[in-house]
């Protein structure tokens, strides 16, 4: 199968900019990665992490430069092109309506209907389908319980149980350990572990990368819009992407 | 067991408003107990209340958005001049159905409008439908400043007839309140309805486009203010440029007494429905006890006070209850 052909990158993005009037948020990058590869993007704020993420999801349009999905140039993307293809992005701010159920909340704007003309809402699917995916990531959460009462680990784990269950190709996370308790980050890092076992490929935004720094595949480093450093985990080190944070700082 | 103590409580705090509305009533019953105790006051309450009920349940809805709509009482007002002007000075000839649904389809344009300025334009809500309220009220009068009357028996049917000894207005709002609910707890565009009013930039991330939303939420809470029109009409007899003035008020108030958040995605038609039964048992029996309209007055504002602080006393109870343990 094409879409778990580890060769081929899931997404290749080529000399992207994005002007925001006279600020350049995102200066010539260009960007792969490849399915079940997890790769960090670091930077201070306003390197251009959000913006390139923001691109990608379908937020807004890229002033100049290529998308390319599985090979295939992505023309006019917008968040419901996105989340087709397979793209899907747990925002810093975490797309969850608090006051609603976790169900609700993993199905929203892709629900389960009995019918075409109404739409109305197959409930019982749906809760179905989200019991099975939370059992799967061992979340041990009730579907109907509303999202506001569950801890910063648990809201991550239902922003991933909709990527799960939705098959999605790529995921993005943002500040994924964010706010969130040390037995949460754990759990955050299971999630990603099991989403790469699924060829599942992840791109993190992350201030503090030594948490993130054993689940990850490949650094990329930006700053002021600018692609400044690109290595392996493997070739480098905490130490070293400090200092190149630091000296850039 | 544990859970079933919490359904309960959830069910009694879920339902505060008619239990309240029940504990009024009984008051009423000793304090006037020959008016209160006869069904004719329970289906005069509904008839009453139908009519500014069906301004609760528009008002409801654009609320659960996290958006208000000022203008309401005078869409009102508008689609009924329009509705009767149409069927009664333009075309006279024309059959009193063609006026209904013209009453409904300007509300429906009505609300569309403010639809527009709200969802598409991003305008803030307050200030369009404060904007719209200017237009409509005075459009309204420009239209025709008294009243028009020898309106066809049709067009006033649905404010005026009875089906087996109840007035078809009862029928019609209860009808309608129950599809209402059924659209906002069964359907998609319920949902997001509440996930907008829950936060708006995070379901608009989730590919929902909440301009078009909204736009479908203030044009259905503009056909209700149409067929509140249409009630009206029939109550009065006749079309007046003073049709539904001043009823924003208790549009909201009701809204708030059934427990629909200002700050959206929260409260339930059935909700709505309560707080405009105990609207009406008030009104009702404040009447009853020969109370003078200005004390009236006062007292609604008071009531609507108490409720604010139940609603607000309810929602920590209910969070309390919910939350895991």
């Amino acid at each position: 199968m094409s879409s778990l052909n580890k060769d081929i990158p899931i997404l290749r993005v080529e000399n992207l900019h994005k002007w925001f009037g006279k600020v350049h948020a995102l200066n010539d990058f260009t960007f792969d990665i490849y399915p079940g590869e997890a790769v960090s993007l670091i930077g201070d704020n306003g390197a251009g992490k959000s913006t390139f993420v923001k691109i990608i999801s379908g937020v807004f349009p890229q002033t100049k430069g290529k998308i390319f999905w599985k090979n295939e140039e992505l023309k006019n993307n917008s968040i419901e092109m996105a989340r087709k293809v397979g793209i899907e992005t747990v925002y810093q701010e975490q797309t969850l309506v608090s006051a609603l159920s976790i169900t609700k909340n993993i199905f929203l704007g892709r629900v389960i209907t009995k019918d075409k003309f109404l739409r109305v809402l197959n409930l019982k699917e749906m809760e179905n389908k989200s019991k099975e995916v939370l059992g799967e990531l061992g979340l041990n959460v009730s579907s109907d319980q509303e999202v506001r009462f569950c801890s910063g680990g648990e809201r991550q784990g239902v922003a991933v149980a909709r990527a799960f269950l939705f098959k999605a190709k790529l995921v993005i996370l943002d500040e994924p350990t964010r706010a969130i308790s040390p037995t949460g980050v754990k759990k955050v890092m299971d999630f990603i572990k099991g989403m790469k076992d699924e060829g599942i490929a992840v791109i993190l935004i992350s201030h503090v990368f030594s948490q993130v720094f054993q689940i990850t595949d490949r650094f990329v480093i930006l700053s002021r819009g600018e692609k400044i450093l690109e290595k392996k985990q493997k070739d480098t080190s905490v130490d070293e992407l400090t200092d190149v944070l630091l000296e850039r700082h | 067991m544990a859970i079933d103590k919490d359904k309960i409580k959830l069910g009694l705090i879920d339902n505060i408003v008619w239990i309240i509305c029940i504990i009024l009533y009984i008051a009423f019953i000793f304090l006037r107990p020959q008016g209160f105790l006869s069904l004719q006051n329970v289906e005069t309450i509904l008839r009453v209340g139908s009519m500014v009920g069906f301004l609760v349940l528009a008002e409801a809805l654009v609320l659960l958005t996290g958006n208000m709509d000022l203008s309401l009482a005078q869409n009102t007002g508008l689609s009924a001049m329009i509705g009767g002007y149409v069927i009664r000075v333009m075309f006279p000839d024309l059959s009193g159905w063609i006026g209904i649904i013209i009453v409904v389809a300007v509300g429906g344009l009505l609300g569309a409008i403010n639809g527009f300025l709200v969802g598409k334009l991003k305008y803030n809500a307050f200030l369009a439908t404060l904007s719209t309220y200017l237009i409509f009220d005075w459009a309204t009068f420009w239209i025709r400043r008294g009243t028009i009357v020898k309106l066809p028996s049709i067009f006033v049917a649905a404010g005026d007839y009875k089906i087996g000894g109840v007035h078809i207005a009862i029928i019609i709002f209860l009808g309608v309140a129950f599809l209402l609910h059924l659209f906002l707890t069964r359907t998609e565009f319920g949902l997001n309805v509440y996930a907008i009013g829950g936060n708006p930039k995070t379901t608009e991330m989730m590919g929902i486009r909440v301009d078009n939303v909204i736009l479908g939420v203030f044009t259905l809470a503009g056909m209700l203010a149409g067929l509140s029109a249409l009630i009206y009409i029939g109550y009065i007899g006749s079309v007046t440029s003073l049709i539904a003035q001043g009823r924003i008020f208790d549009a909201f108030a009701g809204a708030i007494i059934g427990g629909i958040s200002l700050r959206g995605g929260r409260g339930t038609i059935l909700g709505a429905l309560g707080g405009i039964v105990m609207l009406g048992i008030i009104d009702a029996g404040l009447t009853m006890l020969l109370i003078t309209p200005e004390a009236r007055g006062v007292l609604n504002g008071f009531v609507l006070l108490i409720a604010i602080a139940i609603n607000m006393y309810i929602t920590k109870v209910r969070d309390r209850i919910l939350e895991p343990r």
